[in-house]
């Protein structure tokens, strides 16, 4: 059984599922950096990616392109950013309360909009055509090599994106003054307002960004992942990515790597799902017991920095 | 200073949020429903009046599916007293309802042992689940909220995997465990409907918590470290203690809840999936504004509404999901703390003006005897 488990984890397929799992996660993970970066809690990214799912089956099926579903999705999670940040920054609703409405929105307000605008209960499955996907890319070179062109080419655009994404936020924060901004205001707001950085504006700014980014990982869900919009598409993933955050020490690469630690388990889990001996359940709820795990293991080894900082100080 | 007319003002403010929720749900229901003056209806009225006469059975099951918020209400009310965000109540109720299912199915019990048993191994384990993310805050000062999410996935997963693989009843069509001893099902309060004495339960433990936070040291203690921790730390309170204890009650409150609901609405383990009482009780708690004798009158709004989105999906065919929508909104303007903050400028400067003018009055009074 062990023997059959290791040539599945060394199988390129492997390798391909766990890219493909991990970039909904990473997309949600870089949204929670960025406003963590910028001081705020984003505990609503799992009802943020709900909504712009829904928005990213239902525009590209309006248009019948997947372009404008991707673009509409992002669009809306910038919008549900924006009202939470509203109520949070300007009517002092406390930011982790914010969250948990617009999950609310998420979990069955969704299921209610689909209605609204097509008479469809629970799922877009029959609304689903080819063109609403987003296409995959086959990496022209790099797909003919053995094994690595399997693991690597042939995913969505959009997962290209996420990756391309980690880069780009890195650069965003540390390469721009906008980045210093955010940085500024998420470590002490105080001392950014008194060199005249606007904090409340900053905040917008990183909540909108944050937004933006989980409306990607809404469309990867819907538009790819899953070929359509059901109730259950997000399933916590919003959740693991502010772990997969807190895991990542708030970094951009951090939060890269715990995204794939986190498809790693994900991955593991589907493939064991279909062997002998192997309860499916308790499968399933392995990518969440190493997400505590690695939140443990990074809570202690900060603990240990810190002590080792203090009696270096001595 | 509170005084009458600024606590009038935070009624009104309550008011209007409710207000602006119940009007976006009658826009959505104008676009929605073919029917919108009936689904208004059956939002607002049927449940409990409906075909001109009081509908009892409804006014019922509405208390009666207020039995497991009031629960999870409490439990977040006690949890985020201390400003801990542990979000792991749907968990805990999921759990503390299947350990009782399990009592219930395979330990043969006296009559009034069994039920009590059941119920206390189910708050039994809920406390002792929320022991995890409680000592890793404390401990290690990772996020109990983000810990206590991933906890509901994997609580959820193991009871589904014993549900399944160990504990189900093959005889029947869907996943669900045997039924329960007949001595371990908690009575109905009101025969026929779904009422049971749970619901007096739920009333007690809002009693005892309320008693708890206002009325021991170590309810002092909690609210005290909500409001200021450094403050409690200093003043000598053991607040690592205090903080695992607020998450522990919120654990054992809400597996409680879980216990109850299951013995006492069906007679077999039918979840499949977080029952969702966990967010609820969250609203609920907002609602209340963490006041825990508040609570069960936050419950009894919500369950009124839910039974409202029921009956309006049932009779007026829009979908029973708006129920999340109105909850959102109701939470956010409940919990902004600025809303209509204007208004609440005025009075505030009204109230210290007149105030000022009664003391100039005194005064020249005093002046004028001298």
């Amino acid at each position: 059984m062990f023997e059959q488990l290791i040539n599945m984890v060394f199988s390129a397929s492997f390798g391909y599922s766990i890219i493909r799992i991990t970039s909904p996660i990473l997309f949600a993970a870089l949204a929670a950096v960025v406003a963590e970066k910028g001081g705020v809690v984003n505990i609503g990214l799992e009802g943020i990616m709900m909504i712009s799912a829904l928005f990213g089956v239902l525009f590209s099926y309006w248009t019948n392109s997947w372009i404008p579903g991707v673009i509409g999705a992002v669009v809306i999670g910038v919008l549900v950013a924006m009202i939470m940040a509203v109520f949070a920054l300007k009517l002092k609703t406390d930011i982790i309360l914010a969250g948990i409405a617009v999950n609310l929105l998420g979990g069955g307000g969704t299921a209610f909009l689909l209605y609204l605008f097509t008479g469809l209960k629970g799922n877009t499955a029959s609304m689903t055509t080819p063109n609403m996907l987003t296409p995959k890319v086959h990496i022209p070179l790099l797909k003919d090599i053995p094994v690595i062109g399997q693991i690597f080419s042939g995913h969505s655009v959009l997962t290209y994106l996420a990756f391309l994404l980690v880069f780009l936020v890195w650069i965003l924060l540390y390469k721009t003054a906008m980045g210093l901004r955010i940085r500024a205001v998420g470590e002490n707001s105080n001392a950014a307002d008194s060199v005249g950085v606007s904090v409340l504006k900053t905040k917008y700014i990183a909540l909108g960004i944050s937004g933006a980014l989980a409306g990607l990982g809404g469309a990867y869900m819907s538009m790819y992942y899953s070929q359509s919009w059901n109730i259950g598409i997000v399933a916590g993933r919003g959740f693991i990515a502010l772990a997969a955050q807190a895991m990542g020490q708030g970094e951009p690469v951090g939060a890269m790597l715990s995204s794939l630690l986190f498809g790693f388990a994900s991955a593991l889990g589907n493939k064991m799902e279909g062997m002998q001996g192997f309860s499916s359940y308790l499968v399933a709820s392995i990518p969440y017991l190493v997400t505590i795990l690695g939140l443990v293991v990074y809570a202690m080894s900060t603990k240990k920095k810190i002590k080792r900082f203090r009696e270096n100080a001595k | 200073m509170e005084n009458k007319r600024q606590s009038m003002f935070e009624f009104f403010r309550g008011f209007a949020a409710i207000a602006i929720a119940i009007l976006v749900a009658f826009i959505l229901i104008l676009i929605c429903a073919d029917d919108p003056g009936k689904a208004m209806e059956c939002l607002l009225v049927r449940p409990i009046f409906s075909n001109g006469a009081i509908n009892l059975k409804s006014i019922l099951t509405i208390f009666a599916r207020m039995t497991p918020t009031i629960f999870t209400g409490l439990a977040v009310c006690v949890m985020f007293s201390a400003n801990q965000f542990n979000l792991g109540g749907e968990g805990a109720v999921m759990l503390g309802g299947f350990v009782a299912a399990l009592i219930a199915i395979y330990i043969p019990l006296g009559a009034g042992v069994h039920i009590l048993v059941a119920i206390l191994a189910g708050t039994i384990i809920g406390g002792l689940v929320m022991i995890v993310p409680a000592v890793i805050k404390v401990r290690l000062k990772a996020s109990e909220m983000v810990c206590s999410l991933m906890m509901n996935y994997v609580i959820m997963y193991v009871v589904l995997h014993f549900l399944n693989n160990v504990f189900a009843d093959r005889s029947k069509g869907a996943t669900q465990s045997y039924p329960f001893m007949s001595s371990a099902v908690i009575p109905k309060m009101i025969s026929n409907t779904e009422l049971s004495w749970g619901f007096a339960i739920a009333i007690i433990a809002t009693v005892t918590v309320a008693f708890f936070m206002y009325r021991t040291r170590w309810g002092y203690a909690i609210r005290m470290i909500g409001i200021n921790e450094s403050f409690s730390k200093y003043s000598g309170m053991k607040v690592g203690g205090m903080i695992v204890l607020s998450q522990v009650i919120g654990g054992m409150l809400s597996g409680m809840g879980g216990a109850i609901e299951v013995l006492g609405r069906d007679n077999t383990f039918l979840w499949l999936n977080l029952p969702g009482y966990g967010w609820t009780g969250i609203t609920v708690a907002i609602l209340a504004k963490n006041n825990p004798i508040m609570i069960p009158f936050a419950a009894l709004f919500i369950s009124y509404l839910n039974r409202g989105c029921e009956l309006m999906s049932i009779y007026a065919g829009v979908p029973s999901e708006m129920i999340d929508i109105i909850q959102a909104v109701i939470f956010l303007f409940f919990a902004a703390e600025h809303f209509l903050a204007g208004t609440r400028q005025k009075i505030v400067v009204k109230d210290a003006k007149e105030e000022l003018q009664k003391k100039e009055v005194a005064a020249a009074g005093e002046g004028g005897n001298k």
